[in-house]
């Protein structure tokens, strides 16, 4: 979500304190989902004061039958990089969907959206990283 | 929604699909990803799932610093959500089970209910509010008098022994009447009143197969067959039964004066 370690693990620590104090004043959040709610706000916020990046046409292809295997050989880092490049709403549509950790109706509930817009989202994240993934691995860099 | 919409709804769901089976998935998201499965769309689905697969697989790899681990050591990331009575009752499966035990029981009782109030003639009784229900007056033999009557007509013309209409009905005036034989009640009587178009029935009660005996009952009983209900009294062996076109509360003013 923010790109950065140390900023993620501040978010975090915020969260947690939050959540902390709130217990301790007997406010404890009934939502289930509250902790994820509050450190996507807190991301926002802290990815407002960073340099923004310019709003680009991405290229887009099909996925690929070898796009698996192409993206076992990336490095975590390289994933993380290009989905906290992505802009919002849709870095925090692929952070929650690729955590693997939410139902649907979960995401729609955190992003604030409807089926079409999370869906479009995603797909359209799918086929730019897979350009991406053309342009970084090329195909005769596999097998 | 029209079948456009479900389609493309159908397709959305199937394009955020959950990249691992997880319990609290709805039933749509559910229903799409298996249709998407087996339909046109299914090799696409499949490039679509591995790649999601391979890339949830490399996040799990992303590391996380461990002072943050230790908060999830022993948690899941997500409680999972308990089923709410809510959600459990209207699922479709349990509202078809509740609604298949309602009818059953409904049937079961209603059954219970009938023979509850059966009595030995009622079988007898409820074929002949069927015939009540098909008669027509042009099968009976035109005759007005009082009902009453009858009894002599039928003793002395067909040999019917105490084939006689109780006293308080005795005063009703016939349109006509007739006497045929049944396979299974026998010789009967029918007589058709112009109050209310009711008709009278007197059939031979029932008698025990053991020993010849006739099953006596005492009081009115009350038969319902195909909108028609008849009241039944047995005397002397002879059954007398009132029938009209209703309920129970049609006869029950005629049945108070009868017993006064």
């Amino acid at each position: 979500m923010t790109g950065d370690a140390a900023k993620a693990q501040d978010v975090f620590q915020a969260t947690v304190r939050e959540a902390a104090m709130r217990a301790a004043r007997g406010d404890a959040a009934s939502d289930r989902l509250w902790f994820f709610r509050d450190a996507r706000g807190r991301c926002l916020r802290a990815m407002e004061e960073d340099l923004q990046a310019e709003a680009l046409e991405l290229d887009e292809r099909e996925i690929s039958p070898s796009a698996p295997a192409r993206i076992a050989r990336l490095d975590a880092e390289q994933l993380a990089i290009w989905i906290s490049a992505a802009p919002e709403p849709q870095r925090s549509a692929l952070a929650f969907y690729y955590i693997d950790e939410f139902a649907p109706r979960e995401m729609l509930s955190l992003l604030e959206m409807k089926v079409p817009e999370l869906a479009r989202l995603v797909a359209s994240a799918r086929r730019q990283f897979q350009a991406w993934l053309d342009a970084t691995i090329p195909h005769e860099e596999e097998a | 929604m029209s079948v456009f919409q479900r389609a493309r709804m159908r397709r959305a769901l199937a394009q955020c699909a959950p990249i691992t089976d997880k319990p609290s998935v709805d039933r749509a998201t559910r229903s799409a990803v298996q249709r998407t499965r087996q339909g046109k769309r299914a090799p696409e689905f499949a490039l679509q799932e591995g790649f999601d697969r391979a890339v949830a697989l490399l996040v799990q790899t992303i590391p996380v610093a461990p002072e943050v681990a230790e908060w999830f050591a022993n948690e899941n990331l997500v409680p999972v959500a308990k089923r709410s009575w809510r959600s459990f009752a209207f699922n479709p499966a349990v509202l078809a089970v509740a609604f298949a035990v309602a009818v059953i029981t409904g049937i079961f009782g209603y059954r219970v209910h009938e023979h509850m109030r059966d009595f030995p003639d009622a079988a007898n009784a409820r074929k002949l509010l069927t015939v009540a229900s098909s008669t027509r007056s042009v099968l009976l033999d035109p005759v007005k008098t009082d009902a009453g009557a009858l009894g002599d007509f039928f003793f002395m013309k067909h040999q019917l022994d105490h084939y006689d209409v109780p006293p308080k009905f005795a005063s009703f005036r016939t349109l006509g009447c007739r006497v045929f034989d049944d396979d299974e009640v026998r010789r009967v009587a029918q007589i058709w009143v112009t109050e209310k178009h009711m008709q009278f029935f007197l059939f031979p009660a029932e008698k025990n197969p053991k020993d010849g005996r006739v099953q006596n009952f005492s009081g009115w009983k009350f038969v319902e067959q195909e909108g028609w209900t008849g009241a039944v009294k047995q005397e002397n062996g002879i059954c007398f039964m009132v029938a009209v076109s209703g309920t129970e509360g049609d006869l029950a003013p005629y049945l108070k004066k009868a017993e006064r």
